[in-house]
């Protein structure tokens, strides 16, 4: 694999894990965001400012980054998540400026020229770099997919999906809407950060500009595009929208407005994604599953 | 005498100038069915609402075995056992019949963060979930996606739930609405054998043979105002009653 194959599959593994964080909010627990690259930042600006200013290690410095991504979205959370849904998707753009502008123009992060001088992650011994990294964040991609996984599987999922279904009827089930709303932040945001402290060691160097609010549209098309609520949605979104730029080079200049037709177009004719229940992918692959079964 | 499982006192709920439920008092007394009746609008499901705790009350209180729970949130009464149904069906669209009432057996697992993370259901709960359906009629569509359902079994459906999370005391309003001849007299069976196993029920119900037939005690409502109480037999002959309720369906018939 050329080492720019290498760094295309990086980027995409590395936001298909923030990615899977937005679908846990977004599809699990129907709360819209527009703001989630807000907590990819501070998962970033944490591992860059542990790591730079700390001294500690990307292992070390790993538990924290992913409880403070969490307890930040659980305090930027508890508030969002009371107000009606269309204000959510208002507060989550808010949410979003107001961390990109911490970022930018707070001295202790770095102000406009960022953070640099981030150390790769060394395991064993060994400084990981080109394929090694990519292995470790598929790894770590892996991971967040298996607590996908066993989400549906458990009964918090139930409760979140009553929650979304019909939230005065989960209420009357003795189903707190806001604990689970919020528990829901709190697990997406938390895998946002871990996605952020990977791209920090990856780069090498962050900038406030890296989270601004079109990256957080952009990781709301993925979503969409590959399906919400499901396991693998995430994924084929973020590789197909990480592809396909690559391809068609004018792509990359319009990508904002490129991201947002595809956002409208999809919600207007494939509103479950390429992946879901009723999408027309499914219904082409069915047989040939069903076929490979028998 | 025995104490009333639930009582409402002076209960009222304004919105703007419009007197939804005003100043209404009933107790309710364990193995009963109380009936509520009234014309619509008569501020019936908004009671119900407030005595779930969806609303809170302008002014009066709620009593629950014994503690006062207006004001809490609609979760935490679920949690002491009071279950309820909504005269516009809410089922959970994107869970499968059996799904929706487990996720109503949880509130029994509630509050113990470590049991959420389980598997959404252990043997013992389906089983038990099952039979909740049993008793609905829904067996056969166990695995079906809620959303898929016809209103009758959404009405099943709501009352599923409501049985899992209600130990104690169960609301229905208007269950009976919408279902056929034959589901009618299927379900007022349920009903009394809910009764029979011990709990409490408050319905609300707008056919009037239905009402009388199943009902021990009756509370009309008109304008949100309680104007009589009593067993249907004397309900049936009184003077208020007749001209808010049943006297205007009987000019109406007439006409
Ligand atoms: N959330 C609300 N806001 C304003 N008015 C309401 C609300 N809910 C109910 N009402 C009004 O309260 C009155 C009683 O309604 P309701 O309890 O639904 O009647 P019913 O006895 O037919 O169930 C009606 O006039 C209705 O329009
Ligand atoms: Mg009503």
């Amino acid at each position: 694999m050329s080492s720019y194959t290498i760094t295309i599959g990086t980027i995409i593994v590395i936001q298909a894990i923030a990615v899977c964080g937005l679908n846990v909010i977004v599809g699990y627990a129907g709360q819209i965001s527009l703001g989630h690259a807000a907590f990819f930042g501070i998962g970033a600006y944490t591992a860059a400012m542990l790591s730079t200013k700390a001294g500690l290690s990307f292992w070390t410095a790993l538990p924290l980054v992913i409880a403070i991504g969490g307890f930040i979205g659980f305090l930027l959370g508890l508030p969002s998540i009371r107000v009606r849904e269309d204000f959510l998707a208002i507060t989550t753009i808010g949410i979003n400026f107001i961390v990109e502008a911490v970022f930018r123009y707070v001295p202790f992060f770095g102000g406009a020229l960022g953070i640099g001088g981030i150390p790769r992650i060394v395991f064993f011994g060994e400084r990981l770099k080109g394929m090694t990294f990519l292995l470790l964040c598929l790894v770590f991609l892996f991971l967040v997919l298996l607590v996908c996984w066993w989400l549906t599987r458990c009964w918090a999922s139930l409760a979140c999906y009553a929650v979304r279904d019909e939230e005065s009827a989960a209420s009357t089930m003795g189903i707190s809407h806001v604990r689970f709303k919020l528990l829901a932040f709190v697990i997406g945001t938390s895998m946002a950060a871990l996605a952020g402290s990977l791209y920090a060691h990856y780069m090498q160097f962050i900038n406030a500009g890296d989270f601004s609010f079109p990256v957080s549209v952009g990781f709301l098309s993925m979503l969409v595009l590959g399906g919400m609520g499901t396991i693998w949605g995430p994924v084929i979104g973020t590789l197909i929208l990480g592809v396909l730029p690559e391809i068609f080079r004018p792509l990359v200049d319009y990508r904002i407005l490129f991201y947002t037709l595809l956002l409208l177009l999809m919600i207007r004719f494939q509103p479950g994604g390429l992946l879901g229940e009723e999408s027309a992918m499914r219904r082409v692959l069915a047989p040939i599953l069903r076929r490979g079964k028998a | 005498m025995t104490q009333p499982l639930l009582s409402v006192n002076g209960v009222s709920k304004y919105f703007g100038g419009l007197k939804a439920v005003d100043e209404v008092d009933f107790d309710v007394f364990p193995r009963e069915i109380l009936g509520i009746l009234g014309p619509n609008g008569a501020g019936k499901t908004v009671l119900f609402n407030l005595i779930s705790g969806i609303y809170q009350p302008t002014a009066g209180e709620v009593h629950f075995c014994g503690q006062r729970i207006d004001g809490l949130p609609p979760h935490l009464i679920a949690q002491r056992g009071m279950g309820r149904t909504f005269q516009i069906v809410k089922p959970f669209g994107s869970l499968t019949v059996l799904q929706n009432v487990l996720v109503a057996r949880g509130v029994m697992r509630y509050g113990h963060l470590t049991k959420i993370w389980g598997p959404w259901g252990s043997k013992a709960e389906i089983r038990e979930a099952m039979e909740v359906l049993d008793k609905v009629g829904l067996t056969e569509l166990a695995q079906r996606k809620a959303s898929l359902l016809p209103l009758g079994n959404l009405r099943r459906l709501e009352i599923a739930r409501a049985l899992i999370v209600g130990h104690t005391v169960l609301l229905l309003d208007e269950s009976f609405s919408g279902l056929r001849h034959d589901e009618i007299g299927q379900l007022e069976r349920l009903i009394r054998r809910i009764r029979d196993d011990g709990r409490t029920i408050i319905l609300i119900e707008h056919n009037m043979r239905v009402t009388m037939g199943l009902c021990d005690r009756i509370v009309v409502l008109d304008h949100g105002r309680k104007i009589a109480e009593g067993a249907p037999k004397d309900i049936q002959q009184d003077e208020a009653v007749i001209e808010a309720y049943l006297g205007r369906k009987g000019i109406s018939h007439a006409s």
